[in-house]
């Protein structure tokens, strides 16, 4: 038992030393450790992971590490996740495409750990929503923001 | 005859006593189990989910609100501060219903499992209720003037749940491997076994 949370351990720290370190934002961190989860049965993947550890290893890895990405967010100041959601719709390519997306079909929605506190979820969702409308505000003029909603 | 007829009633009297302590000892065993588990689970909702202080910080600290309205135009004023108020509303809502889930264990289950004395009790008693109340303030405070109208009593109300967690901890400590009030194991035989 004890060997197996060292293992973990020990791909949670590659995980943050190679993939995650290529994304220094934690909103971009949080959206790509959702993505390696498999929607259908709460399974976390990562070939290269799972290679040099094991494919438990890296899938609690993988749960570690977005559930503390999960709460940096819910803990992290509005300013900051406008600033971080900002630069985030403006690595896309069609950020005006984006935030219609994300008011509508709320994808933030699935991206939680599956385990997350609800109060802490409701408070993410709200943030997430507010900060949409801020950043919203500033790309889009007010008529079109208007026409969006 | 009128002796033989109370005799007869007395004895009906005691059947009747009898069946109804049966029934009451069967579901205070299962009762028991699930009150214990229920007030696991609410100090564990409090402690972990709506009691840790960066959360409630987030939730009630003005910096949010200060930036928002610098920042963004009235139409995202008004959304957050909507955003905010049902936050607010919601977490009140949830702490007073985790609350009264451990007062309702204090005050049936409790006593059978950890032996607080007479003066702990009556502090707890007086701490739940005044939560309780301090609940239904800020519910009202929330609803009519909004999230940060008042932090003292916020403030006030995390303090006294916050102690209110500390006793029902030391209550529900034998749940525990190894807890300071683990209920000692009794083999078939009767003999403590731990």
């Amino acid at each position: 038992m004890v060997a197996k949370r060292m293992d973990v351990q020990k791909a949670a720290q590659d995980l943050r030393m190679r993939t995650l370190a290529t994304l220094p934002r934690t909103l971009d961190r949080f959206i790509y450790l959702a993505s390696t989860r498999d929607y259908n049965t709460g399974m976390y993947y990562h070939d290269g992971l799972s290679a040099r550890f094991s494919p438990e290893a890296a899938c609690e890895a993988l749960a570690d590490c977005h559930r503390e990405a999960f709460h940096r967010l819910v803990a992290m100041p509005m300013e900051q996740l406008v600033n971080e959601m900002e630069a985030y719709i403006a690595s896309q390519s069609y950020p005006r495409d984006f935030i219609s997306v994300w008011k509508g079909l709320q994808p933030y929605r699935v991206a939680i750990p599956v385990k997350a506190d609800p109060f802490s979820a409701e408070l993410l969702f709200s943030n997430f929503r507010v900060a949409l409308a801020i950043v919203e505000e500033r790309l889009l003029p007010p008529h079109h923001s208007k026409q969006a909603a | 005859m009128i002796s033989l007829a109370l005799f007869v009633l007395l004895g009906l009297a005691l059947l009747v006593l009898l069946y109804l302590f049966a029934r009451r000892g069967d579901s205070g065993v299962e009762g028991g189990a699930a009150a214990l588990v229920d007030a696991r689970q609410a100090l564990t909702c409090l402690q972990t989910g709506l009691l840790p202080a960066e959360l409630v910080d987030r939730v009630f600290n003005e910096d949010d609100w200060r930036f928002v309205r610098s920042k963004s135009g009235k139409r995202v004023q008004e959304l957050f501060l909507r955003e905010r108020r049902r936050i607010a509303l919601s977490w009140v809502g949830q702490v007073r219903r985790q609350v009264l889930g451990l007062k309702q264990f204090h005050s049936g289950q409790a006593r059978a499992y950890a032996r607080l004395d007479i003066r702990t009790e009556l502090a707890l008693a007086l701490s739940f209720a005044s939560l309780l109340a301090l609940c239904r303030v800020l519910e009202a405070v929330f609803y009519l003037h909004g999230p940060y109208a008042a932090p003292r009593v916020v403030g006030t109300a995390i303090l006294v749940a916050g102690k209110v967690c500390i006793v029902s901890e030391q209550s529900l400590a034998f749940l525990e491997p190894g807890g300071a009030g683990e209920i000692p194991r009794q083999s078939p035989g009767g003999a403590s076994a731990a």
